[in-house]
């Protein structure tokens, strides 16, 4: 597992954010390496001096938020990652039975510091925005991608929303420049309204999310559906792609998503967990009548040998690098480069249980 | 509404090495001279390709022979933009193989398109060659399937729609070289043509029958040999259109069918057309159907006026017609068949044809055999095996 926060020592006043840099440059914004052991890295920047407690080789590029107070380091940017996110808050509106990331009551702004590490990210990079629910502070949110794209258009945006705040008050903003540069990454867990108000934890938000995806319809906005396959929506998703291919035609994709073990799902892993080896047939089905009417509809965060052949197509390899992690019988697997393997914190039972192919 | 140009059809020369009985182009003999690309209409050519925007363009060649001008063909390629994902379709009737064209043919962009119009007596009888020719273009074909397999090439067979070959043999004669898609496309004789085969304007119900007879082959097949998917691509085609909206790259069959915009056809004299229908009409002599040329654009009256007919929107039949939706207007067809597009639409070919097709095709959707639903799904390029299509 490749580690995102570090302890770190630092003399300045303020939390910073800086790029770490191979060599000395005429940038303000970047900081040089003037020691590195296998275990530390000394840093010379704008705000003087600061270790960070891994190597200089793993971090040169990473553009790192260093909080003196805290004594450590977060690196927002990794160097070459397509895995980047910045975490906007803690907070959400909803309680999904499964959430990776439970929710907050308090909110931390640091829109700042994101603006300023956007700004040193790697050409052409898309960067994903996550929470808690990043749209309950949607005005600072969009505020700051639009001043971001109006010097960066090179930058893309995938945000991941529940989709409960977007309202006729947006679609011109979200109409105009951010159009093309934001991917909104948005759930959908049954065409049904009381299984999805059931699965996200809160009533009514099947009728307001169908409300959000009307306005950002004619904000002409691209979107991901993303479903995450549960005990509770498995025999829904055939049904669901019906009501995708019949309702939401214009979204970018389908996501189906294996379950993270990780956050309410590791307490609740054995009710909502599904072995796909032993169930698939809901999913196929489910992904046979999305092709059928014409939906793209992909299979993530689930290892290709525990989905039939026929259907293999359909997988990405999707776990993020930093937190994926394979089987040691998986060395010998001829197809192990396009495999997504296992969440980090996958249970070590089911990792075993792999068929190289 | 379709986007900006991303299909051309290319004339590069007019002129052929062969002279088949169908030839619906009024090709121009090997050796005549002025039906080739001028350098002026080259240059303009060149200056349309040079100004696509993307991001991705098909460019077929087709002729007469282009491959007689590889010279043209490598000129196009160079001059699409370095940015814009494009693809090269040169339809050749492979009599000859050179190694100018090999070495175009050889590029991964580029892909080879054919007629094969079944077994080889039929395929001479029709392009007047003798045995020997014939012999010669099965030889060049099987070269290229060795050298490239079958994912590069596909041939068209060219059918007499008044004595088509028997589906079986015709199958055949595709899948021993390993071509999985058959289109069935009856010949619509023109000028040339017509006049040898003057029956040949309406496609009768014998027609109808065939192509039906031709896919329940191909269901039965399938189901048998599970090894490979043949299909025949225009049922495939109809198939899409009726699952999946806003399946309109086809300009046979769609609606609105926007004319000289998303698609057009460059002659040899830099005319430009709608269709390659549309161009052998005119060249046939009966009626001029250009929309402007190379030089001076096509946006011009000629092109708004077909494009004002070219739906089937407020069509008095077609609006009382469940397949409205999946269906479409080709009024190229209308005035091929009957010189004009205001016959009561369900007295046309196009309709009549359609009509039966999308029947054929509802009944098999609702079919509760398991073959038809396995060849259905694979056309349809489903993964699961079994489970009906039809909405439950
Ligand atoms: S054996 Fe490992 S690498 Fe191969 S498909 Fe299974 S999980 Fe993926
Ligand atoms: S089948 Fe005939 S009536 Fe029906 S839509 Fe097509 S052309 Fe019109």
């Amino acid at each position: 597992m490749i580690p995102l926060v570090l302890n770190a020592e630092s003399d300045a006043e303020a939390p910073f954010v800086t790029r770490l840099a191979s060599r000395r440059s005429a940038d303000p914004r970047e900081s040089f390496c003037l020691s590195s052991t296998p275990t530390q890295s000394l840093w010379c920047g704008m705000e003087g001096l600061f270790t960070l407690a891994h190597p200089m080789d793993a971090l040169t590029g990473d553009v790192v938020l260093v909080d003196p107070s805290a004594r450590r380091a977060e690196r927002l940017l990794r160097a070459g990652s397509p895995h980047n996110s910045l975490l906007v808050t803690e907070q959400c509106d909803q309680l999904c039975v499964m959430c990776s990331q439970p929710p907050k009551k308090t909110h931390r702004d640091r829109f700042e510091h994101f603006e300023t590490a956007c700004r040193l990210a790697e050409q052409g990079s898309v960067i994903g925005i996550t929470g808690g629910e990043p749209t309950l502070h949607m005005g600072p949110l969009l505020a700051m991608i639009e001043r971001l794209l109006a010097d960066r258009p090179d930058l893309g945006f995938h945000i991941l929303s529940n989709g409960q705040h977007f309202d006729a008050a947006n679609t011109a903003r979200l109409a105009g420049r951010l159009r093309t540069n934001i991917v909104w990454g948005i759930p959908l867990y049954a065409a049904d309204a009381p299984l999805h108000d059931h699965i996200v934890g809160k009533p009514g938000a099947f009728e307001r999310l169908i409300a959000s995806f009307a306005h950002l319809l004619v904000a002409g906005a691209r979107i991901e559906l993303r479903t995450v396959m549960l005990e509770d929506n498995l025999d829904a998703l055939a049904g669901l792609a019906r009501f995708v291919a019949h309702n939401l035609p214009h979204i970018e994709q389908w996501s189906l998503m294996g379950l993270e073990n990780i956050g309410f799902a590791r307490r609740r892993w054995d009710a909502l967990h599904v072995d796909l080896r032993a169930r698939f047939a809901p999913v196929g089905n489910a992904l046979d009548q999305a092709s059928l009417y014409g939906v793209p509809v992909r299979l993530f965060n689930i290892p290709l040998c525990h989905i039939p052949p026929e259907f293999r197509d359909y997988a990405v390899a999707s776990i993020s690098d930093w937190k994926q992690r394979f089987a040691p019988a998986c060395e010998g697997c001829a197809a192990r480069a396009n495999c997504a393997g296992f969440f980090e914190w996958h249970p070590d039972h089911l990792v075993e249980k792999v068929v190289p192919l | 509404m379709p986007g900006a140009l991303d299909y051309l059809i290319l004339v590069p020369t007019l002129r052929c090495n062969l002279a088949c009985s169908y030839c619906q182009v009024s090709r121009a003999a090997i050796d005549a001279r002025g039906h080739d690309w001028s350098s002026a209409t080259l240059a303009g050519v060149e200056a349309l390709v040079g100004g696509l925007t993307g991001p991705e363009v098909k460019i077929e060649f087709q002729g007469g022979e282009p491959t007689l001008r590889p010279d043209l063909i490598r000129a196009v390629i160079d001059a699409v933009p370095a940015e814009i994902q494009a693809q090269f379709i040169i339809c050749t009737n492979l009599q000859t193989l050179n190694d100018e064209a090999m070495a175009l043919f050889d590029r991964d962009d580029v892909q080879i398109s054919t007629s094969l119009d079944g077994p080889l007596a039929v395929h001479s009888r029709q392009r007047q060659v003798d045995a020997g020719e014939a012999k010669g273009f099965h030889a060049n074909l099987r070269t290229l399937l060795a050298r490239y397999g079958p994912g590069k090439i596909s041939a068209l067979p060219t059918i007499n729609p008044l004595s088509p070959p028997d589906p079986e043999q015709l199958i055949d004669s595709f899948a021993e070289l390993g071509l999985d898609s058959i289109y069935l496309r009856p010949i619509n004789y023109q000028g040339f043509a017509r006049k040898r085969h003057p029956a040949s304007r309406v496609n009768g119900d014998q027609w109808l029958a065939y192509h039906a007879a031709f896919v329940r082959r191909l269901i039965a097949r399938n189901w048998i040999d599970r090894s490979r998917v043949l299909e025949e691509s225009y049922f495939s085609l109809l198939l899409r259109r009726i699952f999946r909206p806003g399946e309109d790259r086809h300009v046979d069959l769609r609606n609105p069918n926007p004319i000289g915009r998303d698609y057009i056809v460059v002659d040899h004299d830099g005319c430009v057309y709608p269709t390659d229908e549309a161009r052998m009409l005119t060249r046939a002599g009966i009626i001029d159907l250009s929309i402007g040329d190379i030089h001076a654009g096509w946006d011009t009256p000629e092109r708004a006026a077909l494009e004002a007919a070219a739906t089937n929107d407020g069509d008095p039949a077609c609006e009382a017609c469940a397949y409205q939706p999946y269906c479409g207007r080709d009024i190229i067809d209308d005035i091929a068949r009957y010189g004009r597009i205001d016959l009561p639409r369900e007295e046309t070919d196009f309709c009549r044809r359609h009509l039966y097709l999308f029947d054929l095709a509802f009944e098999l959707i609702h079919s509760d055999d398991p073959a038809v639903q396995y060849s259905l799904r694979r056309w349809l390029g489903l993964a699961g095996e079994t489970g009906a299509l039809a909405a439950p």
